[in-house]
């Protein structure tokens, strides 16, 4: 530790002026040991937190003291960290008495000694204003094209779908099969722009935010949509299972949720060959819980690949899949969502042998104006 | 007696479409493309519902909602919102401003009717 100690006093020098006025050039470090208590916090670190050193050493990291908004996110990091190897990242909003309004990227991670036992913990502080204001601009810029795309779309999907269900007088065969054509391909450009949306908030790492209270059944019933025609032209075998009684409810981000779900049907889709099937169940633990799988039996996946499937970016590199394409954000970003929801994705797979990924939601309550059944 | 939705959008292709939804539900619709014309509509032909777009040019959807919500006239009227806009604790923000549903476009028709049906019927 003292090598390391050394090398971070160095940057004392460095950090906190440059030509350009006050702006730190370092991240910020704090480093605790095994009981929690700072051993180093460079001079990035002192002036984001706006504490000395001398004040920090031999506190614990969980309670510094200095700027509040900032020690609170440093023991949420270390409380986020309990059953996970990942780092903790938050980005935070500050208001530091020399600056406007900042915002702070925190990972917080375990240190792990030579032996590979935990021996204590990090947290990274970093300045992310700028980029964090040019990443609003970007996701504000991103809601205006969806909002200008979605319009003429919202006419598109409403006019089919009346057509089709012949709410406009009777059709043909043929004027009926071209009205649902039209209409699904609406739902594949729906899918399509919500994906690009979603793309551009990846970075902000928030999800689950926009929760509300819905029925089960009512999430279950427009999932498949955009994918049917995809699913057709393969010979693939689409199929839902909703073994969960009607009036049983969920409380979600139900936007975030079903972009997850969907996340999990288009890979299945994607790795499965034709002739196969995908299978989407909603059913009950014995606990209570829902569980919302997604099962297919394509190439599946070999084991060594289950923790990184997960990744961001990350593709299997096999000869045989590689032509798959996507970005390998699909998992990462379905992931986050139902991490963001207190949950995680399990995979059960071997290779050659098709994929189930799944997961578990608490169910909610009823409203007290009592919109569902009992769930006994 | 026929039920009356008032549509306040500024996208006539919507108000359209949503219209011939509706109509075949049974309702009767009327229709404003400003936050404006459809707090003045709402106000003289007392709607028994209304469904609110955000994005307009004008007053917006919010602020529309704002002035609804503190007219004794129109504050009654369940509002429906909905829109093509992504909005960061969308339903959140609706249901604190006091609008009985937060909805997104592209929709399903029939999920539409179900909730126009569901807020119309309750307000007895």
């Amino acid at each position: 530790m003292g090598a390391t100690a050394e090398l971070f006093a160095g940057s004392r020098d460095h950090a906190g002026g440059d030509e350009r006025g006050d702006r730190a050039i370092m991240d910020g470090i704090v480093l605790s040991d095994a009981s929690g208590r700072v051993v180093l916090i460079n001079a990035t670190a002192e002036a984001l937190l706006g504490i000395k050193a001398f004040q920090a050493l031999g506190k614990q990291m969980a309670a510094l003291g200095g700027h509040s908004e900032l020690q609170l996110a440093l023991a949420i990091g270390i409380q986020g960290l309990v059953d996970d190897d990942q780092p903790h990242v938050q980005v935070v909003e500050l208001h530091h008495s020399q600056r406007d309004l900042m915002f702070v990227r925190v990972a917080t991670s375990i240190v792990l000694d030579h032996a590979s036992h935990p021996s204590g913990h990090m947290a990274v502080i970093q300045d992310v204003t700028e980029v964090h204001k040019s990443d609003e601009l970007k996701n504000r810029y991103l809601s205006i094209v969806a909002h200008e795309l979605r319009t003429p779309l919202t006419g598109i999907k409403t006019f089919s779908t009346l057509m089709a269900k012949g709410r406009l007088g009777p059709l043909t065969d043929r004027q009926r099969e071209v009205a649902e054509s039209i209409r699904e391909q609406s739902l594949r450009l729906e899918h399509q722009i919500d994906k690009l949306v979603n793309l551009g908030q990846i970075d902000k790492a928030e999800y689950g935010r926009d929760r509300e209270t819905f029925p089960v059944a009512d999430f279950a019933a427009t999932l498949l949509g955009p994918f049917e025609q995809a699913a057709r032209d393969r010979s693939i075998q689409l199929g839902m299972v909703v073994e969960v009684e009607g009036g049983l409810l969920l409380h979600a981000d139900r936007t975030d949720l079903r972009r997850a779900c969907q996340a999990l049907v288009e890979n299945a889709i994607k790795f499965t060959g034709e002739g196969g099937s995908v299978e989407v169940s909603i059913r009950r633990n014995a606990d209570g819980s829902v569980r919302l799988g997604v099962r297919d039996t394509g190439i599946g996946i070999d084991s060594r690949y289950h923790r990184r499937i997960f990744e961001k970016f990350f593709q299997v590199e096999d000869p045989l899949t590689r032509h798959h394409g996507g970005a390998g954000l699909g998992l990462f970003v379905a992931q986050g969502i139902v991490r963001s929801h207190g949950s995680s994705i399990q995979v059960s797979s071997k290779l050659g042998a098709g994929a189930d990924f799944s997961f578990t939601l608490p169910l909610a309550a009823p409203a007290a104006g009592g919109a569902g059944e009992r769930p006994d | 007696m026929e039920r009356t939705i008032l549509i306040i959008e500024d996208e006539k292709l919507i108000i359209v479409s949503t219209q011939m939804v509706l109509e075949a539900a049974g309702f009767h619709v009327e229709s404003a493309t400003s936050g404006e014309e459809g707090i003045q509509k709402a106000r003289s032909s007392a709607p028994d519902l209304i469904l609110l777009d955000i994005m307009m040019p004008g007053i917006d959807g919010w602020e529309t909602l704002n002035r609804l919500k503190r007219d004794t006239a129109t504050a009654e009227i369940p509002v429906i919102i909905f829109t093509a806009r992504e909005h960061s604790r969308g339903h959140q923000k609706s249901s604190e401003m006091g609008a009985a549903e937060y909805f997104r476009k592209p929709f399903e028709p029939d999920e539409l009717i179900e909730l126009v049906e569901k807020h119309v019927s309750q307000r007895g």
